[in-house]
């Protein structure tokens, strides 16, 4: 303290994301607008974000027991730390992919978010995705204007990662178990993981899928279709 | 590391909420349980952040706020550092809730006596 001067505290109560909050506001008045539905994907490296969305993709292409072919308009939105890979991946499958380099940023903010939004062709889409960078911790406090955030596990990662991953599993609308496939070659308990997601979360829906044999991605493009009928409604905010 | 852009997220928001001209000398916050947000690294990122900036030296308090756990069988509710915990009656999986807090409390400063 110097002479003339008073050490004094000041009261306040601000919250510290208020400057992302605001533009994910922007970004979720747009989206809303437009009657979109986004989903925000949250999962670790190696989980299958990008596997399950060619997947999903593809199905929305070719069509499938959910969801008859060519019925949406997916745009995506991807998340990498420093490569296009995921991005040429996604391509394969849809027209309207934007790739978000984080440069060493370990999650998307919502500025990035709607800076893309800019750079792709959103007339007549009703659905987007936003794969997030691979990181189950700090994406999650993020908030990109999404409609929902889908929290994807999968069984090579272990049994524990729910329990591990608070506030994935809590914030989440959807968890999806991935690679249900190799359960015969490993050791996830599964009643394990799904109990420690209903203590977190007693009532977030939990989905087990196989991206690479297709195994629940029907379910999975019904619980999509139910939130695309939602935004369309306007109902969900 | 999410507490760097947390840290330059902070710094823009003690510039905006505080007082113009007024010296920082400390800033407090509280962060809920779900945020997952690590003291140390929050700790170096906040001074990577206001190194050579007007918030140089400004120190930062973190209050950590605890999981309350309630446990269905006995009815019983406790605060708690970590979430996954049992409960003395028996029951080994009660109930963790933990909020996302991310606020600012208060900052100390220096303010000038009226002439």
């Amino acid at each position: 303290m110097t002479e003339g001067s008073r050490t004094v505290k000041l009261p306040l109560a601000e919250r510290v994301l208020e400057a992302n909050d605001e533009i994910a506001g922007v970004v979720r008045a747009e989206l809303a607008r437009r009657r979109v539905f986004a989903i925000d994907l949250i999962g670790a490296p190696g989980s299958g974000k990008t596997a399950l969305l060619e997947a999903t993709l593809r199905a929305l292409t070719e069509g499938t027991a959910g969801s008859a072919a060519g019925r949406h308009r997916p745009a995506v939105l991807v998340g990498d730390l420093t490569t296009r890979r995921d991005a040429d991946r996604l391509s394969r499958w849809c027209d309207r992919v934007v790739q978000i380099s984080t440069g060493e940023g370990c999650h998307l903010e919502a500025g990035q978010v709607r800076g893309a939004l800019e750079d792709v062709d959103m007339t007549g889409v009703d659905l987007l995705f936003i794969e997030n960078v691979g990181n189950l911790i700090c994406p999650v406090g993020f908030d990109l204007g999404q409609n929902v955030k889908v929290g994807l596990f999968s069984l090579t990662e272990g049994d524990d990662k729910a329990a591990k991953h608070p506030y994935l599993v809590t914030a989440a609308d959807l968890i999806l178990l991935n690679k249900v496939d190799l359960a015969p070659h490993l050791t996830f308990d599964r009643g394990l993981f799904e109990e420690d997601v209903r203590l977190l979360n007693p009532k977030v829906p939990m989905l087990g899928v196989s991206a690479t044999t297709g195994e629940g991605i029907g379910e999975w493009l019904e619980w999509i279709e139910w939130g695309i009928a939602r935004t369309q409604g306007g109902a969900v905010a | 590391m999410h507490e760097f852009s947390i840290a330059e997220a902070l710094a823009a928001q003690v510039i905006k909420y505080g007082p113009a001209g007024a010296r920082v000398r400390g800033v407090d916050m509280k962060v809920g349980p779900l945020r997952g947000l690590e003291p140390e690294a929050m700790a170096m990122s906040w001074q990577a952040v206001t190194i050579g900036t007007a918030l140089e030296g400004a120190v930062l308090t973190i209050d950590q706020l605890p999981w309350t756990i309630t446990c269905s069988v006995c009815g019983r509710s406790w605060e708690s550092r970590v979430p996954f915990v049992s409960c003395e009656c028996g029951n080994e999986t009660p109930a963790p809730v933990g909020g996302d807090e991310l606020d600012i409390v208060s900052l100390t400063i220096d303010e000038e006596d009226a002439p």
